[in-house]
């Protein structure tokens, strides 16, 4: 398995304001990126319960969670660990940067 | 059958028809009520059930959150038909009292009379170590033994715990049923009242049951209470309700929520008698978190209702946790009793069993789904599901819906089904022992649920022999 990562630019930073989120899609798989209160988080569109996209539900960006939008699990941003069932098994998560004013993911 | 012992078995017989009538089945006058809201659900009655309640306003705002999620959902059509429920023709939300004793002489009279003919003061005082109350949508009477008090028990009814306990109860709270979980778990956020609130400090050993007991007395009535059961570090508690309602003609629901987090090492065992009269749907979400070392234990026991959907749920997320549940389901003359169990193994070394029991007669209908899941990386987990179906007749109905999801290779799992009948030559082999033939069947149908009425205090084994015994005479002939 290779260790190797890619930066993949999202979209400028001025387009996602805060409690926010930005879709995209990578060789198949579907991330989000989520402003946090000015933060940006980078996870895995895709709920740990039943494998349904995740990016879609609310940001409570003042307990930085990302809710499913089907049953209701919160996702804590910072770690991918969800913080109530039905999920029980965390999503990856991504490092994220600003690179020239462009949001960029490494995946 | 000589003619005289006909007609004595046929005044038994009907007059057991009415025991439920006369023992739970009964109703009591709505005088003196504090309030009845009008039938419907809408935005306003959400907002006047918080504000009677004077709810802080994170409350409010989940209830009127989880209203909209409520609208959003469809009603699942995977089980029994939910579509008979006109959810536009039920109370929401009725008081019956102005306030909660922790004494019976302060009961409002009629009430107190109910739960006296049910028996819950006279149970109280022999072998329980707490009693609540709940009559239509609030909790009535509630009281705990005074030791537990001492060592930090808190066994106390929901809404009094928001206003005492806000801080540990609004960290549990809808952690392990969240409001978006399924359209009834839904419409329960957002008009949920009464139920239990049950905090067991580390190390202290409840040693008799806390009981609830819900009473419906309202037509066209719908119940939501919440339980939280939340059991520290090496804590053991048993916790059993029971729930009756008068006979009507129209239909009532019932829809609880019951979130459970066992700590770990701790142990809950949670027992359910649930005897609805025959025009109640019961549809409830029950789901319990084992963490490590923790056992959680469901004895589930379905007797009555028109319709029941409910599958106790464990997640077993801490090494070496321990679940189990015992389910028994009587699906007689126009009852479905769709009941099962869900069992997540989520951590390495755990272990788990079901068994479910479900007997059927007069064309009623039992359904056992389960769910049984090994998460990637739960390695070591052992578990064993057992489901029996009695048929008691030809017109009776039994279904088997199990689900198992293995995500590691060295998972023991056990899965084993049987549907019987009684059949001729058992009754024939009784009878030849001086049985009758409903003697027989009664004695095939207690040996059939033995194994879940032997985990039960003797008291409830007891009841629950009686009430099988009930719903079995006349089944033959």
């Amino acid at each position: 398995m290779s260790n190797e990562t890619t930066k993949i630019p999202v979209c400028p930073v001025s387009e996602l304001e805060p409690g926010d989120r930005r879709i995209i899609e990578h060789e198949g798989e579907f991330l989000a990126v989520v402003n946090c209160n000015g933060e940006l988080f980078g996870i895995e569109d895709r709920c740990s319960h039943d494998d349904g996209p995740l990016a879609e539900g609310d940001v409570d960006q003042e307990a930085c969670t990302l809710e499913c939008p089907r049953h209701g699990s919160l996702f804590d941003l910072r770690t991918g660990k969800p913080k109530t069932l039905p999920a029980y098994q965390p999503v990856k998560t991504f490092p994220v940067e600003v690179i020239d004013d462009t949001i960029t993911l490494e995946v | 059958m000589a003619t005289a012992e006909a007609l004595a078995e046929k005044e038994k017989v009907q007059g057991i028809n009415a025991d439920y009538a006369e023992k739970f089945g009964f109703s009591d006058p709505e005088t003196g009520y504090a309030y009845k809201a009008p039938k419907g659900l809408t935005r306003e009655i959400v907002e006047q059930i918080s504000e009677y309640k004077d709810e802080p306003q994170w409350m409010r705002d989940f209830r009127l959150k989880a209203l909209e999620i409520f609208e959003s959902k469809p009603t699942p059509k995977w089980g029994a038909d939910l579509d008979q429920i006109d959810f536009d023709d039920i109370h929401y939300f009725v008081r019956a009292s102005d306030k909660n004793s922790r004494d019976w002489s302060e009961v409002p009279e009629d009430i107190k009379n109910t739960f006296d003919r049910l028996g819950i003061p006279e149970a109280e005082q022999k072998f329980l170590s707490g009693v609540g109350a709940q009559y239509e949508s609030e909790v009535v009477y509630h009281q705990v033994n005074e030791q537990l008090e001492a060592q930090g028990v808190i066994f106390t009814d929901m809404d009094t715990a928001l206003r005492e306990h806000e801080d540990i109860l609004k960290e549990y709270w809808a952690t392990v049923i969240p409001a978006n979980d399924n359209k009834l778990a839904a419409l329960n956020s957002a008009v949920w009242s009464g139920g239990s609130f049950v905090y067991v400090p580390k190390g202290v050993k409840v040693e008799m049951p806390l009981q609830a007991y819900f009473r419906i007395n309202t037509e066209n009535m719908g119940q939501f209470e919440r339980t939280l059961i939340i059991a520290e570090e090496d804590s053991d508690v048993h916790y059993i309700e029971g729930c009756t309602a008068p006979v009507y003609s129209t239909d009532s629901l019932h829809s609880a929520v019951v979130e459970i987090i066992a700590k770990p090492g701790s142990r809950v065992r949670y027992t359910t008698v649930q005897n609805w009269s025959q025009n109640v749907f019961n549809l409830v979400t029950k789901r319990a978190i084992a963490q490590e070392r923790a056992t959680m234990e469901w004895v589930d026991c379905n007797l009555g209702s028109k319709v029941t959907m409910k599958y106790p749920a464990i997640y077993l997320l801490g090494e070496e946790a321990h679940g189990e549940v015992l389910s028994i389901a009587f699906a007689g003359e126009g009852q479905h009793q769709d009941a099962g169990a869900k069992i997540i193994h989520g951590a390495p070394n755990t272990t788990s069993s079901v068994f479910s029991k479900s007997i059927s007669k007069d064309g009623g209908r039992s359904t056992y789904r389960g769910l049984l899941e090994v998460a990637d990386g739960a390695t070591g987990t052992r578990s064993k599901v057992v489901c029996d179906a009695l048929l008691l007749d030809e017109k009776s109905q039994s279904d088997t819906y199990p689900t198992i999801r293995i995500g590691e290779s060295d998972a023991d799992m056990g899965h084993e089904a049987t549907v019987s009948k009684v059949g001729d030559d058992m009754l024939f082999y009784l009878q030849s022992r001086g049985l009758s033939e409903e003697e027989a069947s009664k004695m095939i149908v207690n040996g059939f649920i033995e194994p879940v009425t032997k985990e039960l205090p003797m008291e409830y084994a007891v009841e629950l022999n009686r009430l099988i015994e009930l719903q079995m005479e006349g089944s033959i002939g």
